[in-house]
């Protein structure tokens, strides 16, 4: 898959600008905060819908206007000439066109625009939150199944409404009522086992390319084993009623402790993606660097799955963390993407950038919502 | 001031409208003051009586200027079916189908506590007297396929399986939809909600 160019319209701190892209590489070059990221994030929004910076429109729409428009042309090799156009509201209010045909369901709009993501902050996703692995996980699924996009939102409600039944209890504002309990209960199993299962059998898929990858950089023989953890036993191999009978079990056990606390402690808002080597968990293995080489590991995997379910290659976005990579491994990157993947690069200065990185790409130099001109 | 005050103060006195609405009050003051003053007047009046005149019906709780609606006084409709409904905009849509011969029930809402709204402050033990105390036949629950809807059927369903047969509408391809568009969830639900051919 190319994308062609990338018209963004009151987006950001962005007026009005217009991109082409004529490489495989494309560097945005600027300072802090004068718009490189939201270039990303504006293909970010394309693909997958949402931002991982934040979760209000109101955010994205250029201060003192109404509204705010993305156009993308792209080229897939199963599909042709694509043009996708996204209108943001201030009120939260979106629509989203292909070919310039609105679509009624935004999920159809998911699955068009492939990429990988990797940020400065992907660099903690071995060592921060688990929170942050399965917003990584739920990127890759929304992309891969895009009615996972469906299930997330649905489990979303329900939990907003079960954590207000439980808060409500705890306040003393309602009494506890068992009949109604058992059936959000029943909707947080039934929906939250989908997503389990969804998340964990996509990692099974992940592993041994990860695995490889992993192996191919450090140049180590060390396994790596990525796993999915529930907060209830969970035996991915297991029939899908017995999945959501261990999830109800152990909702059960944590009745009294949810009513205290007013909160949900069960389900896939709580799991867990467990990253191993050898067995020793990752965050207790290694340097900085060996973990640098595991996200690594787990973003070319990532690149590598979306092609293989796809036949698309991904594009790929490498948010302000190449200059983060030492030279060796900026190497083993751009071995393994070559002139292959369409790669969108920001940095605040190239001198860290390895040669290869600069002789075949176009550098555009972005100030204050503008790209004002080549280098 | 961007509108001159009588104006910005009719604006302002459609305040409460949902918020979905953006600017409804605008836009309706607009529209109001260009009309003739005798219709404007009319439309005051109708408003106020519309409000002073308008309760729920004590049967069904469908809006009503009688005590009890036309549709649970009509001697027509059958008593022994019985449609429980989220909201009376979903009565009025049922209506028009003019398929359905038998008695309403508006609920007034739908179990969400996200909007403090738990079951007693829905119709739900007006229904479960009427079903227990009169012969009914069969209770089907027409109610949106949400989050919420689903909790409001099931919960309605459990308290009044022991007195009556309780059926729900199918969910699933809207007429003239095409199979090959119609998303993954709308399919799964007609998949579940297959039938055997007649």
């Amino acid at each position: 898959m190319y994308l062609k160019n990338l018209h963004l319209q009151h987006f950001r701190n962005y007026p009005e600008q217009s991109i082409e892209f004529t490489g495989s590489k494309t560097i945005l070059l600027g300072e802090n905060a004068q718009g490189k990221s939201n270039l990303l994030e504006a293909v970010e929004l394309l693909s997958v819908l949402r931002s991982h910076r934040t979760s209000r429109d109101r955010d994205l729409v250029r201060e003192g206007e109404e509204v705010a428009r993305l156009v993308a042309n792209l080229k897939r090799e199963d599909r042709g000439n694509l043009e996708m156009g996204m209108v943001l509201r201030g009120n939260g209010r979106r629509s989203v066109a292909l070919n310039g045909v609105g679509l009624r369901r935004q999920l159809d709009f998911l699955g068009v625009l492939n990429m990988v993501q990797f940020s400065s902050l992907d660099l903690d996703l071995v060592r921060g939150g688990p929170e942050m692995r399965r917003h990584w996980l739920d990127g890759l699924l929304v992309q891969l199944e895009p009615i996972y996009a469906h299930l997330l939102q649905q489990y979303g409600q329900i939990l907003k409404q079960r954590n207000a039944l439980l808060k409500a209890i705890r306040q003393g504002k309602v009494g506890f009522d068992p009949e109604q309990m058992a059936l959000w209960d029943a909707q947080l199993a039934t929906t939250g086992t989908r997503l389990a299962r969804r998340r964990s059998r996509l990692l099974q898929r992940l592993n041994p390319i990860a695995d490889r990858w992993h192996q191919a950089i450090s140049g180590g023989s060390e396994h790596l084993n990525l796993t999915y953890a529930p907060k209830f036993d969970f035996v991915d191999t297991n029939a899908i009623e017995d999945i959501r009978q261990a999830f109800l079990v152990r909702l059960q056990q944590k009745a009294i402790a949810e009513q205290q606390q007013g909160t949900s402690l069960v389900g896939p808002h709580r799991d867990e993606v467990v990253l191993t080597i050898n067995q020793t968990p990752a965050r207790e293995y290694g340097s900085q660097g060996q973990q640098r080489t595991l996200v690594l590991a787990l973003k070319l995997a990532e690149l590598e799955l979306i092609e293989a379910v796809t036949g698309e290659t991904p594009l790929l976005l490498l948010d302000d963390v190449l200059a983060e990579l030492d030279l060796q491994r900026q190497n083993q990157l751009l071995d393994a993407i070559q002139d292959r993947v369409q790669t969108i690069i920001t940095t605040t200065h190239l001198g860290s950038f390895d040669a290869q990185w600069l002789s075949s790409a176009q550098i555009f130099q972005v100030e204050n919502g503008t790209i004002v001109g080549k280098v | 001031m961007v509108y001159t005050r009588p104006l910005a103060r009719l604006t302002r006195t459609f305040p409460a409208s949902p918020r979905h609405w953006p600017q409804i009050g605008q836009r309706l003051a607009m529209h109001i003051i260009k009309r003739p003053e005798e219709e404007v007047a009319a439309l005051a009046q109708a408003l106020i009586d519309a409000k002073k005149l308008v309760g729920t019906c004590t049967t069904c709780g469908h809006l009503s200027a009688e005590p009890v609606c036309e549709i649970c006084r009509a001697p027509a409709r059958d008593d022994t079916m019985l449609c429980v409904i989220a909201d009376s905009r979903d009565l009025i849509a049922l209506e028009k189908t003019r398929e359905y011969k038998g008695k309403y029930h508006v609920l007034g809402g739908l179990i969400s506590p996200i909007d403090g709204i738990g079951p007693e402050q829905l119709n739900i033990q007006s229904l479960v007297r009427r079903v227990s105390q009169t012969p009914i036949k069969e209770v089907i629950m027409a109610i949106s396929p949400s989050i919420e809807g689903e909790t409001t059927t099931l919960y309605i369903g459990h308290l009044l399986k022991p007195f009556t047969r309780v059926t729900r509408i199918a969910f699933g391809l809207p007429m003239g939809g095409d199979l090959e568009y119609a998303d993954e969830v709308t399919l799964a639900r007609a998949l579940e909600g297959r039938r055997d051919l007649d």
